[in-house]
């Protein structure tokens, strides 16, 4: 049983509590800075882990998470360059606010979504988890591929531009995946005869690659006066108090736009390749469609940016619980955070929460309390987020380029991982450039050897017969899960034109 | 040169990701039969199915560009600077070459002067870049290097008990 009251007064003791504050600054810096995401932070951050307690290391993780996803809207509201994707859609409504004199306003709105937002998710994320843990203990490895399976897909699925695009993206990650040791048998894959490579590609440099060197190289093609958008020399000069939220705005939103908004982030967050963007996104959507005025929608309502940031804080929640339940990172974060239980020997999905109840109940509290951190840091910090974007960029890519490399050394004492860490960099940057999507290639590096095991497995036992798959009522139900998104989000749109 | 029959950048891409995926499939024949017994998969069933899927989307992307005289999803064309010609090649090849130059240093010259002078052209390369004043951008940066070097001794060596390597000669 998971003792949520011992989770949060762990999390009150002196270390986990300065981690939670310490990741809560790092992902509200690095969500705000236009390039950097939450994402970025948690790849920096895995080198660090190395060398901290799992309770400590995921404590501050949810601080990062939930401070960077809240923190992408910041600079969309202010300059209407949001931070990171998830503010996208906040900022339409958040900066035609800011143009007519409300951005204090605006971000303080901004900031009691997402608090409302990141705590519901929390909430669901303490009530669910257990039960479909619990649930998940009784999947075989059949379900476990068609679990994975519906995992790749739909990640695949879901990525922007060229399907095709995304499909070589996933199936170069899942190649990567298949270097070194057979998981069924020791034998040596395509390692080119280096004994580097029989120990496979870490995710670490994987991580990093991808996000990290990838991130350097492209910020370096773009020049100063592009990044940094427009001078804070016309801001306001405001002060803390005016970031206390107006609660006369805050009724005439109402208590059930936060809450539907809420749940529909919590719902998208469960679904693999679900996403900040998408959650905030189909929020916006379901308020505009319902909302008495619909014609505010865009030209600075309050509605519409509260539906968005609270449906994107709450896919924290959301997005936690079938990483935790059943092994299935849904997105970026939740991929690397994957990689953050790894590090520590613990292997997110069915028993996790019952083998190690006393590592996980803290993450919850964390998640929680982080939430409502975002209120706090916005009157506390309010009047210098205008500034934020204006950080000299020698010293923020200096610290990337230093911490990267320096951190899969320190973290694996290998100089190969550092040049295979340089090599997918460079790679990632080509891939971008093209418009290949980084996302799916980082889920088949994670989800490649389970794919493989659960699916060779699964005919081992059933000796040869695939029908296995569809014998099984869960596989069977994943399946035809897989095949109904492939309709929902590829097939139907096609058909409709 | 009309361009009409010339490929494109992205045709040249999914060229290059065939012939990676060649090299790929070259080393799928060391791994044995796909079905081991006839009928359970082994150690080369997936690398074939993936060798085989990147062959078919990888070539669809090929003849779809070589179809098209221009392609359609062509990057973005990169912004001017000031003071970098074109930095679209020239910003991410000097970080690539600073980044090679730290990997192959760490260990010969330890930690403290390879990321000294990693994280000082690092720095110079964005401070330059943004003002154009090379003066002030090498006092900038030098100083950024200092504290950068020392931020990440104190947080992977003293705080997290993580091995970095020191000049060993």
């Amino acid at each position: 049983m998971l003792d949520l009251l011992g989770g949060f007064s762990t999390l009150f003791t002196l270390w986990p509590f300065l981690y939670l504050v310490g990741g809560f600054l790092l992902g509200l810096f690095f969500g705000a800075i236009p390039g950097l995401t939450a994402t970025l932070a948690i790849a920096l951050l895995l080198p660090f882990t190395f060398g901290m307690e799992v309770t400590n290391a995921l404590v501050m993780v949810m601080g990062i998470y939930m401070a960077g996803i809240y923190a992408g809207s910041i600079t969309g509201i202010t300059l209407n360059i949001p931070g990171a994707p998830s503010g996208a859609i906040t900022s339409i409504d958040g900066h035609a606010l800011m143009k007519k004199g409300e951005g204090a306003q605006a971000l303080s709105l901004d900031a009691f979504a997402s608090s409302v937002g990141g705590m519901v998710g929390a909430l669901i994320l303490m009530l669910l988890a257990q039960p479909i843990g619990a649930l998940a203990l009784y999947f075989r490895t059949p379900e476990k591929f068609s679990l994975v399976l519906l995992a790749v897909v739909t990640v695949t699925i879901v990525s922007r531009g060229s399907l095709w695009k995304a499909i070589i993206a996933m199936t170069l990650g899942l190649m990567i995946s298949t270097v070194g040791i057979d998981p069924m048998v020791p034998k040596g894959r395509f390692d080119f005869g280096s004994y580097h490579l029989v120990e496979g590609i870490g995710l670490l440099p994987a991580v990093i690659g991808l996000f990290a060197i990838c991130e350097l190289l492209v910020q370096a093609t773009i020049p100063a006066r592009n990044a940094m958008g427009v001078a804070v020399a016309d801001m306001p000069r405001l002060r803390h108090r005016d970031f206390v939220p107006d609660f006369r705005i805050v009724r005439e939103i109402g208590a059930w736009l936060y809450i539907k908004s809420s749940i529909i982030g919590v719902l998208i967050g469960m679904l693999p390749g679900g996403g900040a963007s998408m959650a905030s996104f189909i929020a916006y959507a379901e308020a505009k469609r319902t909302a008495k005025k619909p014609e505010e929608f865009g030209q600075g309502s309050h509605q519409g940016l509260a539906a968005s940031e609270s449906a994107n804080n709450a896919m924290c929640g959301g997005a936690i619980i079938p990483l935790l339940t059943l092994g299935i990172p849904g997105d970026a974060v939740t991929a690397i955070i994957f990689g953050v239980f790894l590090i520590h020997g613990l292997v997110p999905g069915p028993g996790l929460l019952t083998q190690h109840a006393d590592a996980i109940a803290p993450m919850f509290a964390a998640l929680f309390v982080a939430s409502a951190f975002v209120m706090v840091s916005v009157i506390a910090f309010g009047p210098f987020y205008m500034r934020l974007a204006q950080i000299n960029r020698g010293v923020l890519y200096g610290f990337i380029a230093m911490i990267s490399m320096a951190g899969v050394y320190a973290s694996s004492f290998s100089g190969f991982q550092m040049w295979m860490a340089l090599a997918i960099g460079i790679f990632a940057f080509a891939l971008r450039r093209f418009g290949y999507p980084a996302v799916p290639m980082l889920m088949g590096v994670i989800l490649g050897p389970y794919l493989e095991k659960f699916l060779r497995g699964s005919m081992i036992v059933s000796q040869g017969d695939p029908l296995i798959f569809v014998t099984s009522p869960f596989s069977l139900m994943f399946l035809v899960m897989t095949a109904v998104f492939i309709w929902l989000l590829r097939l139907r749109p096609g058909v409709r034109g | 040169m009309t361009g009409s029959a010339r490929p494109n950048g992205q045709a040249i891409f999914a060229l290059v990701l065939l012939m990676a995926n060649t090299v790929y499939a070259s080393q799928i024949f060391k791994l044995g039969v796909p079905f081991s017994n006839g009928v359970e998969p082994g150690a080369s069933f997936l690398p074939v199915l993936l060798s085989a899927v990147l062959y078919l989307a990888a070539g669809r992307i090929l003849i779809a560009e070589l179809r098209n005289s221009r392609s359609v999803e062509a990057p973005a064309a990169d912004a001017k600077s000031d003071h970098v010609p074109a930095i679209g090649i020239v910003g991410p090849l000097v970080i690539a070459i600073l980044t090679m130059g730290f990997a192959a240093g760490l260990e010969r010259v330890g930690y403290i002067a390879a990321a000294g002078a990693y994280t000082f052209a690092v720095a110079l390369y964005f401070n330059f870049e943004g003002g154009g004043r090379l003066m002030r951008s090498v006092i900038v940066s030098a100083m950024t290097g200092v504290l950068i070097t020392s931020f990440g001794w104190l947080f992977f060596v003293k705080l997290f008990d993580l091995y970095l390597p020191t000049w060993s000669y």
